[in-house]
C-alpha cells in the first residue's frame, strides 16, 4: 500500500486498522472504501468472496472484497466486512458492473443478500433450491425441491 | 449501429419496454444444447428480427460445486480438483491453488521447481490459445467448413503437447504434477531438445495458420465487433488477453511476477483495437511471445532439487493456520485467483474457506453489454473471443 | 425415329440422367468427405467397402432405418411435404441442359442430346431455382422452432437478393448467343469458343459472378448463413430426422451439382472441347468432367473458408453483384453490336 493511498485512507477511515493485509472494515464503510479504492486507481474489479462462521454466538458472515490497480507492481487491496446473522451489505454493482454476477454468486452459495443489487436472484443453482450450499450447517444430502 | 441500442448497452438491467412500442420482439434461448456455446450455457437473447436488443446470460448449468468440495478434503488431496474446473489449461490452475497454498504457509519453491513450472505454464499457454483459435474460427466457419479445417490443424500442434506433457507428469490432461513446495516429476531425459523441436515446428505453423484464415472474411466478421471500453473490462473485472486487447497494458507475468517470471524478459501483447479483431490480435502475438519465453527459459534452465526441503508426502501434513489472503496469477484466459481461508477442519488440514477467482465467468458478464444492436451469428463471434471455459464459470 | 415423341425422349434421356445426378449426389456427399479430410490431415471414411466408397449406402440406410419424428406443433402437413419438395425442383433444373455434341459434315457442332429442348431453356433453371426458396421457407416455417424460423427468413431474403444477379449475368450468354435456348448457347460457345475465355471481359467476370451466386443459391460456404450450423443450429433441417434429413442433405448435394452443371454449360462450353470431343457420348464425358472439377472448386472454397454474416451477405449482393452484373450486360450488349457491325 502506498504512501498517498495510506494517508488517504486513514484520513477518511481513521477507525480501520491499515497494517494488516486485509482490511477489518465496518459494514457503513464498504461502499465508501471502494468508491474511494476507484478514485484512487484502484479499477480493477478482482473478486468477492463471503463465507460461513458459525460460531458459539451465533452465525457471522464475512464478506471480503479485493481490488487492484492494473498497472506496474499490481498493487491490491483487500478488505473484509463481518456481519451478523441476517447478513447484508451495500452492493457494489454502482461502483463496478462486474459486481452483477459476482454477488449474485455469493448470494446464491453463501446467501449474503447486497442491498442495491439490480437482479438479486441464485446464478449457479436453480431457482427452487432450498438453502445455501456454502454455509457450514449445510448438509450435502439435505433433501432438496425434485428434478422436474 | 442504432443509438436506440446504446442504453442497453450501457445497462443490461435498462428496462425492456422503453425500446419502441411498435416492434415485434421475439425471445430465443440460445443454448444449453448450441453447438457454440463453449460448453453448457445458456443466453436468453431478445430479438428485433435478427438484432440483438438484450442479452441475458445464464450459467450454472456445469457447477459441480467445487468449493463445497474442498471443504472436505486435504490440501494434498486438493490438486486433483483444481485441474478440472478450466478442463482447457489444468497446468496453470493446478499452479495457481500451489502458490496459494505456498504464500499462505511461507513455503519457498526452489529454482528449478520454479523454471519447471514457468515451463509448463508457458506451454499451458499456447495448447489453450490453440484451442481459442479453433473454437473461435469454429464458431465463425462452422463445423462443416473452414473452422473445422483451423481446428485440425491446431490440434496437430496441441496433440505434440500434449506428448510432451505425458512424458513429463505421465498424463495428458489432468496431470496432478504440482505439490505444495514444488514439483512431483522431474523433466525427464531428452525432454528439453523435444520441446525445442516443437517450438520450431509451432513456430512454422502460426504462418500456415494466418493463411488459412486470414482473408477479407476474417476481417468483416471480427472488427467492429464486440467493442470493450478499457473501463467497462476493468469495472467488469475482466483480465488476461480481453484486457490487453481493450488497451489496457496490465500483465500479472510482468507487473506482479510469479514463478520464475522475474528472471526472464516478458514483452506483453496490447491491442488498442478493443473488439474481437484485438482480443484475436492479442493472443496470436501472445502464442509468438510465449515461444520466445520458452526458449529463453530452456536455455537458463538450472540444475537443483524440484521440491522443497521439507517435501510434502503426508496427506495430513500441509496445515494452513486459521488467516486470510488473496493470491493469484495470470493464467491463459486472465487473472486466476484463489481467496483461501485457513483454520478448517483436522486443525487446519482442510480449507475452511476456498474460493476460486474465474477469469472466465467477469469474461460471461461482459456479453449483456456487447451483444445489443449486433446480430445472432455475432454472438458466436463475441462468445468466441471471450474465449469462455464453462467449466471453470460454474466450477 | 423413337426419339421423336417427346415423351419417350425425355424418358430415355432423362432416366438415366436422373440416375447419374442422384448416384454422382450420393457419392458426391463420399468424395466431399474424403476431400475434407484430405484438407484437414484426418483420414475420413476409409471403412465401408474399399478406401470406404460404400459410406453413402450406410448413411442411406441408416437414414432410412431412423424413426420419422414429426414434432407434435409443427404443421403436419406442410412439414412432411416441404422435405419432397427440394430434390424435385434440384433435379429438374437438369432436364435443359444439353450433354452431347454432335459434329456436321461441314465441320460445325451442334449441342444435342437434352431431356427437354426448350425454346426458353434458360429461363427453365432459373425460374425453377427462384421456386427453390418456397419449399425451404415453408420447411423453416412449419418446424415451428425459433431456429428454422430465422433460417427461412436469411433464406428468403438471400434467395431473393442473390436471384437477381444470377439472371443478370445468365443474360450474358443469352445477349451474346443471341438465343434463350440453352441448345443454342452451347452450338454457339462450340463454335465461337468459350464465353468464360471469349469475348475476353465480360464473359469471365460474369462466370466468376454467377458461379458465386449459384453458390449462394445452394446455400454453399460462404454463403451458407441459412444453415449456419454454428449460429442457428443447422436452421432448416433442425427438426427433421431420418430419411427427411437425409433428403435435405442429398437435395443440398444435388442442387451443387446441378449448379455446377449450369455454369459448365452457360460459360464452360458444356460439353465441348477445344480439341476433338471424339464421338457424340465424349460429350457427356466431358461435361461430367468440368461440372465435377467446378463440384471440386465449390468444396475447395467450403472447407478452407469461413462465412459472411447475413448483413454483409446482403451487401455484397446489392451494392456489388448487382451493379456490376448489370453492367456486364450492356457490355455485352455493346460487343455484339460492335461484332455484327464489322
Amino acid at each position: 500500500m502506498d504512501a498517498t493511498l495510506r494517508e488517504a485512507l486513514a484520513a477518511r477511515f481513521p477507525a480501520v486498522d491499515l497494517d494488516q493485509d486485509v482490511l477489518l472494515v465496518p459494514a457503513a464503510d464498504h461502499y465508501p472504501l471502494a468508491a474511494l479504492l476507484k478514485e484512487q486507481g484502484y479499477t480493477l474489479y478482482v473478486t468477492v468472496a463471503a463465507s460461513h462462521h458459525p460460531g458459539p454466538e451465533g452465525d457471522a458472515f464475512e464478506v471480503a472484497t479485493v481490488l487492484r490497480r492494473p498497472v506496474r507492481g499490481a498493487p491490491s487491496v483487500a478488505w473484509r466486512v463481518v456481519l451478523g446473522a441476517d447478513p447484508h451489505l451495500q452492493s457494489l454493482y454502482p461502483l463496478f458492473p462486474g459486481a452483477d454476477l459476482q454477488e449474485r454468486e455469493q448470494l446464491d452459495l453463501v446467501g449474503v443478500r447486497f442491498d442495491g443489487h439490480p437482479n438479486p436472484v441464485r446464478l449457479m443453482l436453480s431457482e427452487d433450491w432450498v438453502g445455501h450450499p456454502l454455509r457450514k450447517d449445510y448438509a450435502p444430502n439435505m433433501p432438496h425441491a425434485p428434478w422436474r | 449501429m442504432d443509438p436506440i441500442f446504446q442504453p442497453f448497452r450501457d445497462d443490461p438491467h435498462y428496462p425492456l419496454d422503453r425500446y419502441e412500442a411498435a416492434a415485434d420482439l421475439m425471445l430465443l434461448n440460445m443454448g444449453p444444447q448450441h453447438p457454440s456455446t463453449h460448453g453448457v450455457f445458456r443466453l436468453k437473447l431478445v430479438l428485433d428480427g435478427e438484432i440483438i436488443v438484450k442479452a441475458v446470460p445464464y450459467m450454472g448449468y456445469l457447477h459441480r460445486g467445487v468449493e463445497k468440495m474442498v471443504e472436505g478434503l486435504t490440501f494434498a488431496q486438493m490438486t486433483p480438483i483444481f485441474n478440472k474446473h478450466d478442463y482447457v489449461s489444468p497446468m496453470t490452475n493446478e499452479q495457481a491453488y500451489a502458490v496459494a497454498v505456498e504464500t499462505a504457509l511461507g513455503i519457498e519453491v526452489p529454482r528449478r521447481a520454479r523454471y519447471i513450472r514457468t515451463i509448463l505454464a508457458e506451454i499451458q499457454r499456447i495448447a489453450s490459445h490453440l484451442l481459442w483459435l479453433s473454437t473461435f474460427t469454429l464458431d465463425m466457419g462452422g463445423v462443416i467448413g473452414g473452422g473445422a479445417a483451423m481446428m485440425m490443424y491446431n490440434f496437430r500442434e496441441r496433440e505434440d503437447i500434449f506428448d510432451l506433457f505425458e512424458a513429463v507428469t505421465g498424463s495428458r490432461f489432468h496431470y496432478n504434477t504440482h505439490c505444495i513446495g514444488g514439483q512431483r516429476h522431474d523433466l525427464p531425459e531428452g525432454w528439453v531438445q523435444r520441446v525445442r523441436a516443437f517450438l520450431d515446428r509451432q513456430e512454422r505453423a502460426f504462418d500456415e495458420y494466418l493463411r488459412l484464415i486470414r482473408n477479407d472474411i476474417f476481417d468483416l466478421r471480427t472488427k467492429g465487433v464486440g467493442v470493450m471500453s478499457a473501463d467497462l473490462a476493468l469495472g467488469l473485472g475482466i483480465t488476461g488477453p480481453n484486457l490487453r486487447a481493450s488497451g489496457v497494458d496490465f500483465d500479472m507475468r510482468r507487473d506482479a511476477p510469479f514463478h520464475a517470471y522475474d528472471e526472464v524478459e516478458v514483452r506483453v501483447a496490447v491491442a488498442q483495437g478493443c473488439d474481437a479483431y484485438a482480443r484475436y490480435e492479442v493472443r496470436m502475438a501472445e502464442m509468438r511471445e510465449s515461444v520466445r519465453i520458452l526458449r529463453l527459459l530452456l536455455d537458463q534452465l538450472p540444475e537443483g532439487p524440484i521440491c522443497g526441503s521439507k517435501p510434502v508426502k503426508m496427506a495430513n501434513a500441509v496445515r494452513v493456520p486459521d488467516g486470510r489472503g488473496y493470491t493469484a496469477i495470470e493464467g491463459p484466459r486472465g487473472e486466476i485467483g484463489t481467496w483461501l481461508i485457513g483454520g478448517g477442519e483436522d486443525k487446519g488440514a482442510k480449507p475452511f474457506r476456498l474460493k476460486i477467482r474465474p477469469p472466465s465467468l467477469h469474461a460471461m458478464a461482459a456479453m449483456s453489454y456487447l451483444l445489443p444492436g449486433h446480430t445472432v451469428s455475432d454472438v458466436v463471434v463475441v462468445l468466441g473471443s471471450l474465449d469462455p471455459i464453462m467449466g471453470e464459470v460454474d466450477r | 425415329m423413337i426419339l421423336d415423341n417427346p415423351y419417350l425422349h425425355a424418358l430415355i434421356v432423362g432416366l438415366p440422367l436422373l440416375a447419374v445426378a442422384l448416384t454422382v449426389a450420393g457419392f458426391g456427399v463420399f468424395y466431399e468427405r474424403r476431400f475434407a479430410a484430405w484438407i484437414q490431415l484426418r483420414r475420413g471414411p476409409v471403412w465401408v467397402g474399399p478406401q470406404g466408397i460404400f459410406q453413402i449406402v450406410a448413411d442411406a440406410l441408416k437414414m432410412f432405418q431412423k424413426e420419422d419424428l414429426v414434432p407434435a406443433s409443427a404443421d403436419q402437413a406442410i412439414f412432411k411435404l416441404a422435405s419432397w419438395f427440394p430434390m424435385f425442383l434440384a433435379l429438374s433444373l437438369l432436364a435443359v441442359v444439353p450433354m452431347g455434341a454432335v459434329e456436321a459434315e461441314d465441320g460445325s457442332w451442334t449441342a444435342a442430346w437434352a431431356v427437354s429442348s426448350l425454346d426458353v431453356g434458360i429461363l427453365w433453371p432459373l425460374a425453377l431455382g427462384g421456386l427453390m426458396v418456397f419449399p425451404l421457407w415453408a420447411a423453416g416455417w412449419s418446424s415451428n422452432n425459433k431456429y428454422s424460423l430465422l433460417s427461412g427468413m436469411r433464406m428468403v431474403a438471400q434467395g431473393i437478393s442473390y436471384e437477381i444477379p444470377m439472371v443478370l449475368t445468365a443474360m450474358v450468354p443469352v445477349i451474346l448467343a443471341g438465343s434463350l435456348s440453352l441448345d443454342d448457347i452451347v452450338t454457339y460457345q462450340m463454335n465461337h469458343g468459350w464465353f468464360a475465355v471469349w469475348p475476353p471481359g465480360p464473359g469471365l467476370v460474369a462466370f466468376v459472378i454467377f458461379f458465386l451466386t449459384s453458390l449462394a443459391e445452394a446455400d454453399r460456404v460462404p454463403f451458407d448463413i441459412p444453415e449456419a450450423e454454428s449460429e442457428i443450429v443447422g436452421g432448416i433441417t433442425i427438426e427433421y430426422s431420418g430419411i427427411r434429413m437425409g433428403l435435405f442433405v442429398l437435395t443440398e448435394y444435388a442442387h451443387t451439382f446441378v449448379a455446377a452443371a449450369l455454369t459448365a454449360t452457360l460459360f464452360l462450353g458444356g460439353p465441348h472441347m477445344p480439341f476433338s470431343v471424339g464421338p457424340a457420348w465424349m460429350g457427356v464425358v466431358w461435361l461430367l468432367g468440368k461440372t465435377l472439377f467446378l463440384f471440386f472448386v465449390i468444396y475447395w472454397i467450403r472447407w478452407t473458408w469461413l462465412r459472411y454474416r447475413a448483413d454483409q451477405l446482403m451487401d455484397l449482393a446489392w451494392r456489388w453483384l448487382v451493379p456490376v452484373s448489370l453492367g456486364l450486360v450492356m457490355l455485352s450488349a455493346v460487343w455484339v453490336q460492335l461484332m455484327e457491325g464489322k
